[in-house]
């Protein structure tokens, strides 16, 4: 019994014991930058993955090359100039959608691998995972695209994400509707319902939604949860249509989305205005199959970027065009674009360090300061709060139009510049496919 | 009244596609008492084939039924006689391991193809008929559900009549009951069983052609129906090919029903509850008959 009770003790000290013995790697000599890149590359979120594997690679590429005419952080000049030339690698890790896989990964990329930098898990749910164990590390890390407000929320020491937090985003849309009223749009939108899958990222916006609702003048008449992976939405479709509110705001990843345009039109039904946060909205596929239908003609949601005027920027074609070597010539998508703007700024702020020590890189990451200019993507630039959110971070509005491209149509001064008439109602399904298609 | 009698509706179609999807896994583990986890990866597979037939020559999933099934039963035939043969004999935990692995294999190789992009079929018979409903009594029909609940029926009819009124049905029959006695009146087991596998991917492929005009097609696509087609052919009883038709309907309408009412996270927590019930009282299933 005795000599079980030793085992057990033994057993569950190890894990402390390897914290307490880990050194992080030497800072002298630095050839090349580790970064870890703990990813999704198979398993439920693995187009999620591949994406920010694809935007990896980019910045790699970047950061390693000479691009003299690119005015992004590194990207004139071979390596990190602070480091030496040092080159930036990337050590990836496919944790296949598994938290519980994510975590030992995590601790080998560490310990193993002896990585200065862990970038990852692209989700919020299995990067909640992820966080203590680098906390316990002590190793940089950062998560761009991922949205939940408390990942920030929790002031770890070790954690930066310089992309917007759902608050943000889904606020700006009930930014737009309480202001819509005033520039032209209807006044009659009083109800509200949510449908939202049951992770994290979907009930993180369900809540801010259902906050943030009454405060937009509306009342919610009905709120569903749906399980991810679900193979039919006809009965929740069915509620809708009973409860028949005026916005019907979808957090849905693009299968599911299918489903429910599918359910939505056979049971014929459409709300004058549907909002939508991320999930299908921010997935370039779902995005290109919509042109093929109309289906996605007028839905609404939420951007980190003003994705039609951020095009016209040269270091937004010319980082697209690296990207393209890389994703089979798919554009950046905004999830792409976040993650490269992230990941931009880790080079940056490991060059400003002028090595790959934590401390050196927490202190260098606190001064960061950087402008719009510097960017491919609209944010007001990068400098962060004291829980290491960027508080320049934004969000916008856009709305699928009948090109099957979305348009800036709030804030109002990027609107004027973009220069989109709203879509409202939303219409029909026959009108969707009376009209003809941008890519038919 | 008739949000309910909607909902039944509506209950029903859903189940026939369920059972489309679980037709294939009604001969592998229902009748040959066989384990397959990478049933829902044959179901990808036949997605992915309408959709690359779709994509190279503009053939209509429907259409390409035929071809998908065809390669899909060689490489259910394949599979057994490369890996299920091996194992057959074995503990059946060493069945289900290696169909896990056959699903990773299948599914990490989709990805390797394919990446994980979502991809849709948009310009298909089905899809173009995607706003077309019937009307009666108020309550709407889809009609491509409509076509798609005919070809199940169609499929589990011709099945029906293979495996109960034919004589290689009741060879098939006969290796998964005694496959000492099946030997003995000159059936060859091995045989059955290949044949049996190369039939199970060949249909639960022809479901995935079907499928393919409803659902974002992925490599990751075909888990949900897994299992959802267990429970099914275990609900129906192992050895009844319309005891899993009518279970596919009774899973699609709890599924429907339940949600019209109560919070959708009751949707599948009744399917599986009624699932350990009928696994309590009569473990041979609804209309098992072993």
């Amino acid at each position: 019994m005795r000599r079980l009770l030793i085992t057990l003790v033994v057993v569950a000290a190890l894990p402390l014991l390897a914290i307490a013995l880990y050194q992080p790697a030497p800072a002298a000599n630095v050839q090349e930058v580790l970064i870890g890149e703990l990813l999704p590359l198979t398993g439920n979120f693995a187009s999620l993955g591949q994406q920010y594997l694809w935007a990896g690679q980019t910045v790699e590429d970047i950061v390693n090359n000479d691009y003299p005419d690119l005015a992004v952080p590194l990207g004139p000049g071979k390596g990190f100039p602070g480091l030496g030339g040092a080159k930036m690698t990337l050590v990836v890790r496919d944790d296949q959608s598994r938290g519980d896989l994510a975590r030992t990964l995590v601790e080998q990329l560490i310990t193993v691998n002896k990585v200065h930098f862990i970038n990852g898990e692209g989700t919020s749910g299995t990067t909640s995972i992820i966080q203590p164990v680098v906390e316990g590390y002590g190793i940089p890390m950062a998560c761009h695209p991922c949205a939940s407000p408390t990942l920030t929320e929790k002031g770890f020491k070790w954690f930066w994400r310089t992309g917007p937090n759902d608050k943000t985003m889904v606020a700006s849309v009930f930014s737009f509707f309480r202001e819509w009223r005033e520039h032209g749009g209807p006044t009659d939108l009083k109800t509200i319902a949510l449908l939202t899958c049951d992770n994290l990222f979907c009930q993180d916006n369900r809540k801010i939604a259902g906050e943030l609702a009454p405060a937009a003048g509306f009342q919610v008449v009905l709120d569903l949860t749906t399980k991810t992976g679900a193979t039919t939405l006809a009965s929740e479709v069915q509620r809708l249509q009973a409860a028949n509110p005026d916005v019907l705001f979808l957090v849905q990843y693009p299968p599911e989305t299918a489903v429910f345009q599918g359910d939505a039109k056979r049971a014929g039904w459409m709300p004058k205005v549907l909002a939508t946060s991320n999930g299908a909205y921010s997935d370039q596929t779902w995005l290109e199959a919509q042109k093929k239908t109309n289906g996605g003609v007028g839905f609404l949601g939420r951007d980190p970027t003003a994705i039609d005027l951020v095009q016209d920027r040269p270091s937004w074609k010319k980082v697209n065009d690296i990207y393209k070597k890389y994703s089979r010539g798919q554009n950046m998508g905004e999830l792409a674009m976040r993650e490269i703007t992230g990941l931009l700024w880790m080079a940056d702020t490991i060059n400003r360090a002028k090595s790959v020590e934590p401390a050196a890189f927490a202190k260098a990451a606190d001064e960061t300061n950087m402008t719009p200019a510097q960017l491919i993507i609209d944010y007001k630039g990068v400098k962060f709060d004291k829980n290491h959110q960027n508080e320049l971070a934004t969000g916008v509005v856009t709305q699928i139009g009948w090109d099957g491209e979305k348009h800036t149509i709030w804030p109002w001064d990027l609107a004027k510049r973009a220069n989109f008439k709203i879509i409202y109602p939303m219409p029909s399904w026959q009108e969707r496919d009376s009209k003809p298609k941008p890519a038919s | 009244m008739t949000l309910l009698l909607q909902a039944i509706a509506n209950g029903l179609l859903m189940g026939f596609l369920y059972a489309l999807v679980a037709v294939g896994l009604t001969i592998i583990w229902g009748l040959m008492e066989m384990i397959n986890f990478a049933h829902g990866e044959f179901l990808m597979l036949g997605m992915f084939g309408a959709w690359g037939l779709s994509v190279a020559f503009g053939l209509d999933p429907l259409v390409s039924i035929l071809p998908v099934g065809l390669v899909m039963y060689g490489l259910g035939v394949l599979v057994y006689r490369l890996l299920m043969r091996r194992v057959q004999r074995g503990d059946p935990f060493t069945q289900i391991f290696a169909t896990v692995g056959l699903l990773f294999l299948l599914q990490n190789s989709a990805v390797a193809a394919f990446t994980s992009d979502y991809q849709y079929l948009t310009n298909t018979l089905l899809t173009r008929l995607s706003g077309a409903r019937l009307q009666i009594l108020g309550i709407n029909l889809g009609i491509p559900l409509l076509i798609g609940a005919l070809l199940a029926l169609v499929l589990f009819l011709a099945l029906y009549l293979l495996i109960d009124r034919t004589e290689f049905g009741l060879a098939l029959q006969a290796t998964a009951e005694d496959r000492e006695a099946a030997m003995l009146v000159g059936i060859r087991p091995q045989k059955m069983f290949a044949v049996a596998w190369g039939l199970g991917a060949a249909l639960v492929a022809v479901a995935g052609c079907i499928l393919a005009n409803f659902f974002a097609i992925y490599p990751q696509v075909g888990f949900p129906f897994t299992v959802l087609a267990y429970a099914i052919v275990a609900l129906g009883g192992f050895g009844s090919i319309l005891g899993t038709l009518l279970a596919a309907l009774v899973v699609g309408v709890v599924q429907s029903v339940t949600t019209v009412y109560l919070p959708p996270a009751f949707k599948d927590a009744f399917v599986f509850a009624s699932y350990i019930l009928i696994g309590l009282f009569r473990p041979q299933g609804l209309f098992g008959r072993f």
